[in-house]
């Protein structure tokens, strides 16, 4: 137990001491306000710092980028050794995969061709679904309650904010800042982020909001019965014009009363590469990050057909 | 304790503070800020604000550690390198370092668990405080959430001030 010394507050009788003392206290005061000056301003209008906090992800992403890169090796090293141990069963394995592959592969070319045949005598017009830049997730807010993560591409490399960004085996979220060789992703994840949706299994539109804690909130748009079940599959349904419909966002592992939680089907910890691809609608690409609507009417969102 | 306190150490001759040392207070801040560059990529944000942590435990090593306003400029680095709503951390922070200047002059006596209790009040605080900052962008995550980043802030905090003395004896060459 140690007493505390009195002299922060009573510096003795000089001026000079004193006045010093006083005017810390009053820039601290003012860092205070200032700060929450600053705060507000950043929550009203989030793209006053774009230059500045674009600049401050140039400078640091490539610092997560390369430390990643050595824990991708260390892990890439360590799954490699594990699958030289038990090389003899994976490959029997893998053989059997493959002829049932194989077989698959014929009935779906057979139903591309008729797919072909049938978008002809619609004549629908493919979207192009060029990807505009492919990149690495480095690292991501693990000291907040946002989900962020940082993607080592920027707008060197075309990425623009509202831009989707996908892996390969599903959607990973949306770019929110950029800077010039790297931007921040807000993932599904994110409470702030809500995608519109519908079931694999009949295509019952559905909105999936991020939980926060790696999962997510799902809510049919209709109120009624709860139609999910566990295992069920969500994949993007194309309303609000951001996302690009079809690609694959969850899996159902819980239901509760009126809706269920998934959890998504991209891990972008696991994920090799993240693709940056544009807006599903021109329209949505002017308008920066368009919220997609809010799920408190419980009405019917016109839903548009899927190219 | 005075006899060894008369003992003498060896190596300690002719060996004042650091270069720098004035300034390793404030650099080790901006290091701790800058550990949310590793690569982690987490399903929820769990670990603590560790820039936070070293400032508070800087902050109740010494009063005169800082003037109390670079919270502002620190604060400002932290947004930057975590990414947080730019000043956040500048409000936040400065207002820790107005608390501890009160909890100076109001506490008579110190000892390792007064210093740890107010730790984990200002963590609380903080967290709360981010709670609401994610709310008003948007993002309304349920109270309980906030939960498992302070109680392992508030484990971590002695493992922070234990490195920060450390930091402390380096400095000053004793």
């Amino acid at each position: 137990m140690a007493v505390v010394p009195p002299p922060a507050s009573r510096p003795g009788s000089s001026r000079k001491a004193q006045y010093g003392l006083f005017f810390g206290l009053i820039a601290t005061i003012a860092g205070v306000l200032v700060g929450l000056v600053l705060l507000g301003l950043s929550l009203v209008a989030p793209q006053r710092y774009a230059a500045l906090r674009g600049a401050a992800l140039d400078l640091t992403a490539p610092i997560s980028g390369s430390l990643r890169a050595v824990t991708t090796t260390i892990d890439g090293v360590a799954n490699g050794t594990a699958d030289y141990w038990d090389a003899a069963r994976q490959n029997g394995e893998l053989k059997r995969v493959n002829a049932l592959l194989a077989q698959r592969i014929i009935q779906a070319r057979a139903v591309q061709l008729e797919n072909a045949q049938l978008k002809a005598t619609l004549q629908l017009r493919e979207r192009s679904t060029e990807p505009v830049a492919t990149g690495r997730v480095v690292s991501s807010s693990f000291e907040s309650v946002r989900r962020f993560a940082v993607l080592s591409v920027g707008s060197g490399d075309g990425v623009a904010i509202g831009m989707p960004v996908r892996a390969a085996t599903g959607l990973i979220g949306r770019i929110v800042e950029t800077g010039r060789f790297a931007s921040r992703i807000l993932l599904i994840t994110d409470r702030a982020n809500i995608v519109p949706a519908k079931l694999l299994r009949g295509g019952l539109p559905v909105l999936a909001t991020g939980r926060g804690d790696g999962s997510l909130d799902v809510r049919p748009l209709e109120v009624g019965r709860n139609p999910f079940k566990v295992g069920d599959l969500l994949v993007t349904s194309g309303t609000g014009g951001l996302y690009p419909p079809l690609i694959p966002v969850a899996r159902i592992v819980r239901l509760d009363d009126d809706g269920a939680v998934a959890v998504p089907l991209a891990d972008p910890a696991d994920a090799s590469f993240a693709i940056v691809e544009r807006p599903f609608e021109p329209l949505a690409e002017q308008a920066p990050a368009p919220p997609p609507p809010p799920p408190s009417p419980p009405k019917k969102l016109p839903t548009k057909a899927p190219a | 304790m005075v006899r060894s306190a008369l003992q003498q150490r060896a190596g300690t001759i002719n060996r004042g503070p650091r270069r720098a040392a004035l300034y390793l207070p404030a650099a080790s801040v901006v290091a701790g800020s800058a550990l949310a560059l590793l690569p982690i990529i987490a399903d929820a944000g769990w670990a603590p604000d560790l820039g936070l942590l070293t400032l508070i435990a800087w902050r109740l090593l010494r009063a005169d550690a800082w003037p109390a306003w670079w919270a502002a400029p620190l604060g400002l680095a932290n947004d930057l390198l975590v990414g947080s709503p730019l000043g956040q951390s500048v409000a936040l922070w400065s207002f820790v370092m107005l608390s501890l200047d009160l909890a100076d002059r109001r506490t008579l006596w110190r000892d390792y668990w007064i210093e740890w209790l107010l730790a984990a009040m200002l963590l609380l605080a903080s967290e709360a405080f981010e709670w609401r900052v994610a709310a008003w962008g948007g993002a309304s995550v349920p109270g309980n959430a906030i939960l498992p980043p302070l109680i392992i802030s508030i484990i971590a905090f002695p493992l922070v001030a234990g490195i920060v003395g450390a930091l402390d004896r380096w400095r000053l060459g004793r």
